[in-house]
Parts: structure tokens; C-alpha cells; sequence
């Protein structure tokens, strides 16, 4: 009951920030269409969020605010094109490397995208699965980890699955803390990749 | 309460405001050591001297708690009891203990005070807190040659402890009114929680790094180190700066705005050192480390900024060229970036690092994915078997079994 009533205070709280922020958040259920490319049918509510002037190469999705679940969706990713919008570079400097997607990259190599993807702020990350999976009618690769998060040191665990059709790159991944949110969510998640086709 | 209105302790004696007089009282005794320390530092700033003189404050004692150095020490003994609970650190006594003492050799009786906290974090950092608490981030630790070396930042920190600039920064900050910048940067709940860092990188101002340098420098080589190691810890991160701020990244570098630009900083230290010589005791430190080396080494990896790590990665093997696991980790970072001739680079530094004694068995992985994606099928599957007879429990051990079922006759 607590721990409902602090996801409902939190979630409040993230509406709020959203709000203030201008971020526009849609409800979304039912059969979605992801970046025009992929199509996912989805069980539960979702809010997916999107913040003008910030856009991402993915779509994000939450249920009670990014902190306590975050559903990243990426569909049509050409060779080339990074996985997060690269943030500029100071004055004078190079920008950082972002992972980047590259036609031909083994499933190994792309599980290591996400891997790298999640330590990019200091989080500590460790692949605790990783196996072959079909994902978007195509083999690709699911992947487990393990995630310290830096900015509150909260344990978290997340799940993702990715898959190359035609040199773009297909991907879904859920991050949630260990305790409580992460084996909530998971089981619609589940559900979410294996309704995931390509339009 | 009210805030006194002088930048610092040490250069604004005036007279205090009622209702200060005690926390005054507090700060002048310790203007009275940091005076006498002042002196030593800045004759040894002036011409190295032969045989560094300096005589330390003594302990400082815990501050009232209604002053604003006592605010700023109840915020750390909290910020400290967050971190002694944070899977960030890193809790192996015998390498806390090494570092440990060798904040004693650097800092007398100060030691008492200093509590040491190794931090997992690959980045290069260490901080120091106005109540004691320092951090050493296990990227500092991984990018250090030798004892000496990790003597020169930690003799840097203590520099800060021992002249009390946090609180010099945060009177100077509010003097300024600039408390809701401070503030701001990381909203109050994170204030708190980043202060640490805050007041150990964010806050100094170059005087005061350049203040902690000097004093640095004569706390090691009054140890028995070779002053000359704290120009180097200084060459090597400018290899790295350059990487991405081109040749020139040491004079110009935004990030470090608040520091002297990293090569004017090794040119003074190596002024400083004055051609003493000096302790390496680099045995010593890689007894210390060595556990930890391959955790680091794959952190360092899992940062994706392939370029700085391959700057790290060769300077590291042109010192030891025999090291398994920093071969390993090129190999792999060589494997990941793909670059033109990256592939054929890999294979020499996996075929190396695998036919070592101390091979990590992350090499073997390394260099079967990379073999299939030569299109090697004999020397992946060779690698692939040695891989899971070493680790048949791996996380990834069913998409390598896998990748062995294809893997062409």
C-alpha cells in the first residue's frame, strides 16, 4: 500500500515536472505505431513522453515516471545513426561518442550498444543474460542487466531485445528498479517485444 | 545565520560581526598554522628548496555547530554516510589500507581525520572534504604509474584539506550571492548528495588548485617521492585531453575552467620538483591494485570513448608491455571500434593476451567473436571452446554456443 501510494505521489510529481518542462505526454494503449516503422500492441496504459527540442532517436514510454520505469523503442535506425542524440561539444572540443549502429554489426555487437548505452552516466552496468532471440520476425539478440544507477546509487534491472532488417536496426528496452517495479512491469514488456512487428 | 562577509580566512582578517566571534576564534588559530604553512609553501614556490621545510596546523578540531563551517561539515558527515552505504564503493580493506597509510606518510598526525573511500567510477577524480572524507575514483587509481604518482594527488587533496578551501569557496560563493547557482546546478536533494564532488572539483578556484599543488609537492617529497611523478600524473592526462581537445587541449580546456591548464601545471611542478629525485615504490602500488586491475581495465572499456581509453591502453603497455589484461582490454576496445585496420590490431593484441599466463578469460571471448568475424570458423571455434571451458556459466555462454553451431566445418 505504501509502496502504491509513493509510485502515485512520484508519478504526480513527474506529471508535474512534465508539465513544467513542456514536455508533452500522450496515453497511449492498444495497437501503437512506433517511429512509422514498428507496430507493438500494448496491454496496459502507457504515457509516452516528448520533450520538445530534445527529440530522441527512440520513443519513451513510462507507466509512473522515468525513475521508477523507462520503455525505450527504436525502429528504422539506419547504419550510421547513434542510438541517443549526442549532446555538443564544449568550445573546442571534440563531441563524446555515443554508440552508433552499424549495418553488418554481429548480435553480440549489438547487445554492446545498450551496454555501453547505460554506463554512459557513470552507472555501474553488468550483462547478467545474454542469448539469441527472434525479435521483429528476424534472429537478433535479448539481453539482461544488471544497473547501478549513479545519480541515487538505486539497484535496477532492465531487459532488451534488438534485431537488424534490411540494415536498420529494431530495438525495445525496459529499465525499472529491482525491487518491486522491475517483475511488475516485465511481464507486459514481454508481451510488448513479442508483439512487435515491422510495418 | 548569517554569513561572514570575507572571501577567505587567510586574506580577510577584519573584525568579526557579533555572534561570529567564536567561529573567528576557531578560524584565526587555524590562520595561525596555515600562516607558518603559507611561508613554507611559498618559499618553495620561489626556488626548490634542498630539503622541503614545512611545518603542518594541527588537527583541526570539529567545528561549532552553529557556524558555517559546521553547516558545511554536517552536510559531508551526511553526504559520507550516503556514501558508506553506496554500492559505488568499493569495499576491500587491504587496498583502503594501503591508501590509508599512505595518507599517513603524507599527511602526520592529519590522518587521523582523513577517511579514505575508493570509489568505482572510471573516470579520472579524487576529492576531499572540509570534515575528512576523501574519495579516490578507481579511474585515477587505473590511470597511476606508481606509488609516487598516486602520492601526488593524494598529497594535492590533503593540500586542500590542510589550507580548508572548501569553506574559503563557499564563503567567497555566498559572498557573491551565488548561492542559488550553486545550488541550482544540481537542485538541493542533489546538492547534498554531489557535494562531495562539488566541493572537491567544482568549487576550487586555479589559486587554489595551484596553492594545493605546491603544498602537494612538498608533502611527497618530504615522504621520500620523487616530485618530479606529479608532473607526469599531469603529461599523461593531457595524452588523453587530447584526444578530444586536439593538441593544444591543455591550455584551453573548459571542463577544467576552474583549474591552471593542465600543461602550464606540469611545467610549474616540474619546476617544483626540482630534479630531487626521489621513491617510485611502483611495486608496491601494483601489489596493491592488481586485484582490481581487470574490473577497472573492462569499466574503462564500457565508457565507449574508445579513443581516450586507447591513449590510456598504450601508454600503459609501453610500461608494461607483458600486462595480459591491459592487452586484452586494446585488443577489445580495437575489436569494438572497428576502425580501418582496427580488426587486424585486435587480433595481435587477443592472440597475445590469450597465450599468456594470467590470460583474462575475457580474451578468449574477445578474440573467438573477433575470428568469426574474420570469417575464421577454425581459430573462433578454438577460442569459443577455450572461452566456455574456462567460464561455463558465462552470461553470454548460450549466444556463443550458438555462434559455435554456425560456425561453418
Amino acid at each position: 500500500m505504501n509502496t502504491l501510494r509513493l509510485s502515485a505521489l512520484l508519478a504526480a510529481g513527474f506529471l508535474l515536472a512534465l508539465l513544467a518542462g513542456c514536455a508533452a505526454v500522450v496515453k497511449i494503449e492498444g495497437e501503437q505505431n512506433v517511429k512509422s516503422r514498428m507496430s507493438v500492441r500494448v496491454g496496459q496504459a502507457w504515457n509516452k513522453v516528448s520533450a520538445p527540442g530534445s527529440e530522441q532517436p527512440y520513443e519513451a514510454w513510462t507507466q509512473d515516471g522515468f525513475n521508477l520505469d523507462h520503455l525505450r523503442l527504436w525502429a528504422g535506425v539506419r547504419s550510421g545513426q547513434a542510438l541517443v542524440g549526442q549532446a555538443p561539444a564544449a568550445a573546442g572540443q571534440r563531441a563524446l561518442r555515443v554508440p552508433v549502429f552499424r549495418a553488418g554489426m554481429a548480435p553480440d555487437q549489438l547487445a554492446n550498444l545498450f551496454e555501453v548505452l547505460y554506463s554512459a552516466d557513470g552507472s555501474q552496468v553488468q550483462v547478467t543474460r545474454l542469448e539469441p532471440a527472434t525479435f521483429v520476425g528476424e534472429q537478433g539478440v535479448r539481453f539482461e542487466l544488471s544497473i547501478i544507477r549513479k545519480r541515487d546509487d538505486v539497484p535496477l534491472s532492465a531487459v532488451g531485445w534488438v534485431a537488424v532488417r534490411g540494415d536498420e536496426l529494431f530495438a525495445i528496452t525496459y529499465v525499472a528498479p529491482r525491487l518491486g517495479f522491475f517483475p511488475r512491469g516485465r511481464p507486459g514488456v514481454e508481451a510488448i517485444a513479442a508483439s512487435a512487428r515491422l510495418r | 545565520m548569517p554569513l561572514p562577509n570575507h572571501a577567505s580566512p587567510m586574506t580577510s582578517p577584519a573584525g568579526p560581526a557579533p555572534g561570529r566571534r567564536g567561529f573567528l576564534r576557531s578560524a584565526c588559530r587555524h590562520c595561525l598554522g596555515l600562516g607558518a604553512l603559507g611561508l613554507g609553501v611559498g618559499a618553495s614556490a620561489q626556488t626548490p628548496p634542498e630539503s622541503p621545510a614545512l611545518t603542518l596546523p594541527g588537527r583541526f578540531p570539529p567545528p561549532a555547530l552553529d557556524s558555517d563551517e559546521g553547516g558545511l561539515w554536517a552536510l559531508m558527515d551526511r553526504e559520507e554516510q550516503r556514501l558508506r552505504r553506496s554500492p559505488f564503493v568499493l569495499r576491500d580493506a587491504a587496498l583502503t589500507g594501503y591508501l590509508q597509510d599512505l595518507v599517513c606518510r603524507l599527511g602526520g598526525e592529519h590522518c587521523a581525520d582523513v577517511r579514505v573511500h575508493v570509489v568505482s567510477n572510471p573516470s579520472f577524480n579524487a576529492t576531499m572534504a572540509p570534515n575528512g572524507m576523501m574519495q579516490v575514483w578507481s579511474g585515477l587509481l587505473l590511470r597511476m604509474d606508481n606509488e609516487a604518482q598516486l602520492a601526488a594527488v593524494l598529497g594535492h587533496e590533503l593540500g586542500h584539506y590542510l589550507e580548508r578551501h572548501s569553506l574559503e569557496r563557499l564563503r567567497d560563493t555566498r559572498s557573491r550571492a551565488a548561492v542559488a547557482q550553486f545550488i541550482g546546478l544540481f537542485g538541493v536533494a542533489g546538492m547534498v548528495a554531489n557535494l562531495g564532488i562539488t566541493a572537491g572539483m567544482f568549487a576550487f578556484t586555479r589559486d587554489q588548485e595551484s596553492r594545493a599543488d605546491r603544498l602537494g609537492m612538498v608533502l611527497m617529497q618530504r615522504a621520500g617521492y620523487d616530485g618530479a611523478q606529479a608532473a607526469l600524473v599531469w603529461d599523461n592526462l593531457l595524452g588523453e585531453m587530447r584526444v578530444t581537445g586536439g593538441d593544444d587541449a591543455g591550455s584551453r580546456n573548459p571542463l577544467l575552467a576552474t583549474h591552471p591548464a593542465p600543461a602550464n601545471r606540469r611545467d610549474e611542478l616540474m619546476r617544483l620538483a626540482g630534479g630531487r629525485g626521489g621513491e617510485l615504490r611502483a611495486p608496491a602500488f601494483e601489489a596493491a591494485i592488481g586485484g582490481h586491475r581487470l574490473e577497472w581495465l573492462l569499466a574503462e572499456v564500457r565508457r565507449g570513448q574508445y579513443e581516450q581509453s586507447l591513449a590510456l591502453f598504450n601508454r600503459g603497455l609501453t610500461r608494461l608491455p607483458d600486462d595480459a589484461a591491459m592487452r586484452f582490454a586494446r585488443g577489445e576496445v580495437y575489436r569494438l571500434r572497428e576502425g580501418p585496420g582496427d580488426l587486424e590490431r585486435a587480433a595481435d593484441d587477443l592472440v597475445r593476451a590469450s597465450a599468456a599466463p594470467q590470460a583474462p578469460v575475457q580474451a578468449f571471448r574477445a578474440l573467438g567473436l573477433l575470428r568469426r568475424r574474420q570469417g575464421d570458423a577454425q581459430a573462433a571455434s578454438a577460442a569459443f571452446d577455450q572461452y566456455l571451458a574456462r567460464a561455463p556459466q558465462a552470461s553470454d555462454a548460450a549466444l556463443i554456443r550458438t555462434y559455435l553451431t554456425q560456425l561453418p566445418p
